[in-house]
């Protein structure tokens, strides 16, 4: 088996947690066999130094010419990874940035490509993938064979991490991405972040998360302050998206985000099905809802039968005081 | 301004869906289809886009049996495309039908196509980008909200991502994955069903596109299809709000090991 090439994103120079699942991935996948990874933007060096303890033999680096993220570049610059290597399998988190440019990739590279794997396993001469289509109604075990190379996008949180023993090389490669006039025609202007301090929804380990019985924006307060007693990142329903109680970058859901966390804790929401299609992977569902008949309690592991606006504060009492035990 | 747009038939999102018994098949038969929702803004961004450039023309492209056609280019008509091409076939996957676009669109050169962010059946993401590279037009995807420069040459797109949003500027033409938040797509008016009678699409089959042989075959060979695992009954605890939370945290603690 050729090698293994990881897309390895990074927040400002901190490797993200879903690069270590995708590193821990890639060691068993590689089972010797080359298992390079690339970093691209501000901080991708600092990144990248990380990289050799989890197993990588060369990490190639594109920093220059990378300050503000370009769609076209950024393939550019992966593909240009791939060039030496030539990967059988190309892994990536499944996210915005999977999203913006595996289509493109592998068009490109002329991959398969499998998105939002939560198993995959050397099969044959090849791989086997298992991926909920239809929203999560499906699960579908599918094999990817023959000469071609596979870019599969892994689930955040769905695979489990661990350091190798032993570090390997980490040679750090600078990947010279050529500035071409193809870049000038997707120019992202402007890029604004929400939130800031919280953890990121799509990969937190703890989601909390509030519906229309809320009732209003402020009333989302006690969502707030759960999620910040634990560490959690708060979502919202779509109803309550939809009434404003929650801005849409919170919405998890069909139409929001997929989220996998350790822990989902579903505050005064019945669970419609595009509701499930978005959480129902979650490790541990907890409800928290007055009606014993809502369709979220079939798939909670711990529910709470109750008015949510005496039992969520109730709840973060309790987080408070194990925590500070 | 030459619009193209994209429509694939999946079903409903609140279809309930069944494995066939030996897990090699999805039983769909009985179970409503629709047009996939996100392909649904799409074709609402280019009806915004025609009305805002007078002159300009709707093409709609449905990949798929003659369902495919009679929903997906019969709505398309009736809230007014001007012409729609049916690919006619049922096995292709995202990549070829990706590939089967890419050859109509070689021939009628939108100056913008619009597709939805994603397929809510296989949920794979790779069409607009797959569709862009094979075209060598750039990309943007799962865009939020569209305006498109008066000169026609450029178009600012809003697009979120996990924790913030970007604007971009996109020469056109370009491929355009729409999300959410474009405009309520519209329903057909009476006149536009009525209208819709007298269009007929322009039926190819993947071989008269090119697409035939190892270009036509799958990338990945589906060999099992199962439901998502089933979860016990969970336990549910009706003691008053102080008790309720002091037992949860108990459990995830002691019994779940999680916190």
């Amino acid at each position: 088996m050729a090698g293994i090439l990881v897309v390895a994103e990074h927040n400002g120079g901190v490797l993200k947690k879903n690069a270590q699942e995708l590193m821990t991935v890639a060691r068993s996948l590689a089972a010797g066999a080359p298992l390079e990874a690339v970093v691209l933007g501000p901080g991708a060096s600092k990144a990248a130094a990380e990289l050799g303890a989890w197993g990588a033999s060369k990490i190639h680096v594109a920093e220059a010419g990378m300050e503000a993220y370009a769609p076209l570049r950024w393939v550019r610059a992966v593909a240009a990874a791939a060039q030496t290597l030539k990967p059988s399998t190309l892994l990536m988190s499944s996210g915005s940035l999977s999203r913006d440019i595996t289509g493109r990739l592998s068009a490109r590279l002329g991959a398969r490509l499998a998105s939002d794997c939560v198993a995959l396993k050397p099969s044959g001469s090849g791989y086997q993938i298992v991926r909920p289509i239809l929203a999560g109604r499906v699960r579908v075990t599918a094999e990817a064979a023959g000469d071609a190379p596979l870019i599969a996008t892994l689930r955040p949180n769905a695979f489990s991490i661990e350091k190798p023993a032993s570090p390997a090389a980490g040679a750090i490669e600078t990947l010279n991405v050529e500035q071409t006039p193809e870049d000038l025609r997707v120019i992202v202007t402007e890029f604004s972040r929400a939130g800031g301090k919280r953890p990121d929804l799509s990969e937190a380990g703890i989601v909390v998360t509030g519906g229309r019985a809320l009732g209003s924006a402020d009333n989302f307060k006690i969502i707030y302050d759960l999620a910040d007693a634990i560490g959690a990142a708060p979502g919202a329903s779509r109803a309550a998206v939809d009434a404003g109680y929650a801005p849409h970058a919170m919405q998890v859901g069909q139409t929001g985000k997929t989220v996998n966390p350790v822990l989902y804790i579903a505050c005064g929401i019945s669970g419609a099905i595009q509701h499930l299609a978005g959480m129902r992977t979650s490790k541990y569902i907890v409800a928290i809802n007055k009606d014993p008949n809502a369709p979220i309690l079939k798939i909670a592991d711990y529910a709470i039968i109750g008015d949510l606006f005496q039992v969520v504060p109730a709840l973060t009492e309790e987080f408070k005081k194990m925590l500070k035990a | 301004m030459n619009i193209a747009v994209c429509l694939k038939l999946v079903p409903a999102t609140t279809a309930d869906i069944k494995v066939a018994p030996d897990g090699k098949s999805l039983q769909l038969s009985g179970v409503e289809m629709v047009v996939n929702p996100y392909d649904e803004y799409a074709l609402e961004a280019a009806l915004r886009a025609r009305e805002a450039s007078a002159g300009s023309k709707i093409e709609a492209l449905a990949v798929g049996g003659d369902d495919a056609s009679a929903k997906c280019l019969v709505h398309a008509f009736a809230v007014g495309a001007d012409t729609a091409v049916h690919v006619k076939d049922a096995t292709l996957d995202s990549r070829g039908a990706a590939k089967a676009a890419a050859a109509v669109f070689k021939a009628s050169k939108p100056d913008v196509i619009f597709c939805g962010r994603q397929a809510i059946d296989d949920d794979q993401w790779l069409f607009p980008g797959y569709l862009g590279e094979l075209l060598g037009l750039p990309h943007a995807s799962a865009v939020s909200n569209i305006v498109i420069a008066p000169d026609g040459q450029s178009a600012t797109c809003k697009r979120r991502f996990e924790d913030g949003e970007q604007t971009l500027t996109v020469a056109l033409p370009a491929v355009i994955s729409i999300d959410k938040g474009v405009g309520e797509p519209r329903s057909p008016t009476l006149k536009g069903r009525l209208d819709a009678k007298k269009k007929q699409a322009v039926v190819k089959t993947p071989a008269e596109l090119g697409v035939a042989g190892a270009d036509a075959q799958a990338a990945l060979s589906i060999q099992q299809y199962a439901p998502p695992p089933q979860k016990t009954p969970g336990k549910v605890i009706t003691t008053v709000p102080a008790e309720a939370a002091a037992e949860l945290v108990k459990l995830l603690r002691n019994e779940a090991k999680i916190i």
